[in-house]
């Protein structure tokens, strides 16, 4: 493999890398505002200058390919002087506004600006402002905060594919914005947000919520669909706040739906059911012998719901022979998908037609999807995390175990809470057979229990008077 | 083991220390100077950065604070509780402001985190409450010190 020297190391690359990648594989830090990885490179903010041996003037690390044998500086007198000439520059017509901005913390401008940057700014003359349209429900905007580095304008062309935001006008008076300020069209337009270098781009969702240093972050899976995609949740004191991509080449890259983005919060709504209920508020035992009750000695069929995860399928598989009888199980999800072959991609991007993360496993498990119930069923156990979207159901008695909201579960006999996705561990298959995890973020709210626990209780208590 | 220090005769001879020891009890009593004061009648001066009751100062009766949370992170009682907001004149406020004063130990440290200019520790120290007092912002908004 070729070498270079960067900053006196020796580094060993692959031909076609950047500076900025091959520095990191070291350690060494080259600061950038309009570089990512994920999209075309401009050079446009001129932050990760640096000097090469033999060039007459610094380059930047973002355009430069390694090549072997070359002497980088990435500190030397000329790089730190022209950082912080262009830090400078950046911060000309940028408010001080961080205590108000929801990026204060993550920022890189903010970052940057403390390590490469100078203290005190010499710019006395008015900052130029901008009055803000809306960009629709996902992005506020706030344009004072832009440096221009375009990385917006370069996602919608070549990862959403759609090319809305815009730069009008020239020079100091460059504004990014929708073509005619029309709202955002994209359905990954919380991606602007985490793109943003600055608090150009927040997420109205999460607006003046929480500081971001006080979130703690659990990197698990999205179940929006059956692609799976890598993503952190961020929490604090139990209640989720965000959702933000996780980087992983194989599967989504940088970049999360907005539908995934935004699906946790059914984990926090008022109207989820958290506490046992059998036609009103009841505790687990009564609960627990109303679900017995409501299912012995009828003709029973189990509905697992697809966003399960592989290590619940399997206790129900082990669970239901043992005391449910010869009751059939089958698998529901999305209306209308009921086997792999259904799932299609729903766009080009990341989205798929099941709208569950474990389709693709439960089928591995020998689960059948649900179409109707077998005739002469009386009676439905019915377990789910949360996101399934639940079959008509008629004329059966029906037990839920899981995450149900209080309209969803009106009419059940029995209803045991279960865990959501954020609130359990285990593993998920997506469309191409990945096995991944997910993690515990935060504990089940109310009385919720795990699936693993509930099995557990019903398997070994007697549970009330029924038998 | 335990050595008993050597004494003499008249050490020994309880009449003599006891004589002895009354007379510093007498002097201290008779013309040493008080260190107490008659409160509260009378007052002591303390210093202008003497840290006491909270305040939120207010300009043109518009509350400083932008809820930048910077006093929530820095407090190491953990008795700042703010929520954020937004209203048509200010982009961000506190729509809610509590100290937890039973907590605070008066450090001093959210006064000097605070970006803004807004949370003051006023001189006052008469704090007293029948009750458990978590001060609200309506509170905290009353102008109770020049700094």
């Amino acid at each position: 493999m070729p070498k270079c020297i960067i900053d006196g190391r020796e580094v060993e690359f692959t031909p076609g890398q950047n500076l900025v990648e091959v520095a990191k594989k070291v350690g060494i830090q080259i600061p950038f505002f309009c570089y990512h990885p994920g999209l075309t490179v401009v050079a446009q903010c001129r932050m990760c200058a640096v000097e090469i041996e033999k060039m007459p003037k610094l380059q930047t690390a973002c355009s430069t390919p390694a090549a072997d044998g070359m002497v980088v500086k990435t500190r030397s007198e000329k790089v730190i002087q022209a950082q912080k000439a262009t830090m400078e520059f950046l911060l000309i017509n940028h408010p001080l506004d961080c205590p108000v901005c929801d990026k204060a913390g993550e920022c890189d401008l903010q970052d940057f600006s403390f390590k490469y940057g100078d203290a005190y700014s010499r710019y006395t003359e008015e900052k130029r402002t901008y009055l803000d349209l809306d960009m629709g429900p996902v992005i506020k905007k706030n344009m004072n905060r832009c440096i221009h580095c375009t990385r917006c304008i370069r996602f919608g062309t070549e990862v959403a594919g759609i090319h809305e935001m815009v730069a009008v006008r020239r020079g100091n008076s460059t504004e990014i914005t929708t073509v005619d300020g029309r709202p955002l069209e994209t359905d990954y337009a919380g991606n602007y947000a985490d793109l943003c270098p600055t608090g150009s781009l927040t997420l109205k969702d999460f607006r003046f919520k929480k500081r971001v240093w006080f979130l703690k972050r659990t990197s698990t899976i999205c179940e929006g669909c059956a692609r799976g995609c890598n993503m952190t949740i961020h929490q604090d004191n139990n209640v989720i706040y965000r959702c933000t991509p996780r980087e992983n080449m194989e599967v989504n890259k940088y970049w999360l739906c907005d539908e995934g983005r935004f699906n946790f919060r059914y984990v926090n709504e008022e109207s989820r059911v958290t506490v046992p209920m059998a036609r009103g508020e009841v505790d687990w035992d009564a609960a627990l012998a109303a679900a017995r009750n409501a299912l012995s000695g009828k003709k029973v069929a189990v509905l697992v719901g697809s966003d399960l995860t592989q290590e619940e399928a399997q206790l129900l598989l082990q669970f239901v022979p043992r005391h449910l009888g010869e009751a059939p199980l089958y698998h529901f999800g999305t209306p209308g998908i009921r086997s792999p072959q259904d799932d299609m991609p729903a766009d080009r991007i990341l989205k798929r037609k099941s709208k569950t993360a474990n389709l693709h496993g439960l089928e591995k498990l020998g689960l059948k999807g649900f179409e109707a119930l077998p005739s002469g069923t009386q009676a439905v156990l019915l377990v789910r995390g949360g996101r399934a979207r639940l079959p008509e159901l008629k004329g059966v008695v029906t037990v839920g175990v899981g995450v149900f909201r209080a309209d969803e579960a009106q009419g059940f006999a029995a209803v045991l809470p279960g865990a959501s996705f954020a609130e359990k561990d285990g593993t998920i298959v997506n469309f191409e057979g990945r096995e991944q995890h997910l993690r515990r973020a935060i504990n089940p709210p109310g009385q919720s229990k795990l699936l693993s626990e509930i099995l557990m209780v019903w398997a070994n208590s007697k549970g009330g008077t029924h038998v | 083991m335990l050595v008993k220090p050597k004494k003499n005769f008249l050490q020994r001879f309880y009449l003599v220390e006891v004589i002895k020891g009354l007379g510093i009890t007498m002097r201290n009593l008779l013309f040493a100077p008080s260190v107490t004061i008659q409160y509260p009648e009378e007052r002591r001066k303390y210093s202008e950065r003497f840290r006491g009751m909270h305040y939120i100062k207010a300009t043109n009766g518009v509350e400083n604070c932008t809820a930048c949370m910077l006093c929530p992170t820095v407090c190491p009682a953990e008795c700042i509780h703010i929520e954020a907001g937004e209203r048509p004149d200010k982009e961000k406020y506190p729509v809610k402001f509590e100290i937890d004063v039973l907590r605070c130990c008066f450090c001093g440290m959210c006064e000097e985190a605070c970006p803004k200019d807004a949370i003051k520790l006023s001189t006052i120290y008469e704090m007293s409450q029948t009750t458990r007092q978590v001060y609200e912002k309506d509170f905290l908004l009353e102008q109770r010190g020049n700094k």
